[in-house]
């Protein structure tokens, strides 16, 4: 019996019906990377297996184009 | 003929050949026999990490329709040309049009600024006219956009 309410885990792309996740919107995929620039495992985001492959192909492409970073430890 | 989108990353420096750069490739592609279906231009950006101690690029996107040799032949093109700093080539199933999130973006941030350009005109404008009655009111403001009208 978990002592503290944890509010329900849900994915996102499933609840908003997009179809396919872009590395182009910089803003959602920053919802789904830690403040050190990695990948926030599905586990913990509650994130579908379908979109979780999207998402992590979709980060990789921004990191290639610095749209996003790698890790806070660059300069 | 497949679609593709392809993403490149101008030298801040060469900033101003960008527009030629990109009517440049959409010539070689439409002379290859493919078609452009979207063009986006998304200007100077902050990078998230530096590239050879560049801290910003120029990005420019173009969702074209091509066969193989024509797409080789626009990545020999990137490869060649030194102010291109980093170049992507993505396949995609369908041609991709609309509005993409990042010029979405970039036009909203466009527009605000412009209305607050206006709005501050206006408000300069409405100090100027020196109405008597400092509050502005309604029929105050009409009055002075009447006048601007005029004038």
């Amino acid at each position: 019996m978990s002592r503290f309410f944890r509010r329900r885990k849900y994915c996102r792309f499933t609840a908003e019906g997009i179809t396919e996740v872009d590395y182009k919107d910089v803003e959602l995929l920053k919802a789904y990377i830690t403040e050190t620039g990695k990948i926030v495992p599905s586990r913990i985001t509650g994130t579908k297996a379908k979109y979780q492959r999207q998402l992590a192909k979709a980060v990789k492409r921004a990191r290639y184009l610095a749209l996003l970073p790698y890790t806070d430890a660059h300069k | 003929m497949r679609h593709y989108e392809v993403v490149f990353m101008v030298h801040p420096g060469q900033s101003e050949q960008v527009p030629g750069m990109i009517e440049r490739y959409s010539n070689l592609i439409t002379q290859g026999g493919g078609a452009v279906h979207r063009v986006e231009d998304w200007g100077r950006r902050q990078l998230a990490y530096p590239i050879n101690k560049i801290f910003k690029a120029h990005y420019a996107m173009l969702n074209i329709e091509c066969g193989l040799d024509t797409l080789e032949e626009l990545s020999d093109a990137f490869r060649f040309n030194d102010a291109v700093i980093r170049n992507m080539i993505m396949g995609r199933k369908q041609a991709d049009l609309g509005e993409s999130p990042i010029m979405k973006i970039e036009n909203e941030s466009k527009e605000r600024k412009t209305r607050e350009e206006s709005r501050a005109a206006r408000a300069e404008s409405k100090a100027t006219e020196a109405t008597p009655k400092p509050a502005a009111s309604e029929p105050a403001s009409e009055a002075a956009s009447a006048a601007e009208q005029g004038a």
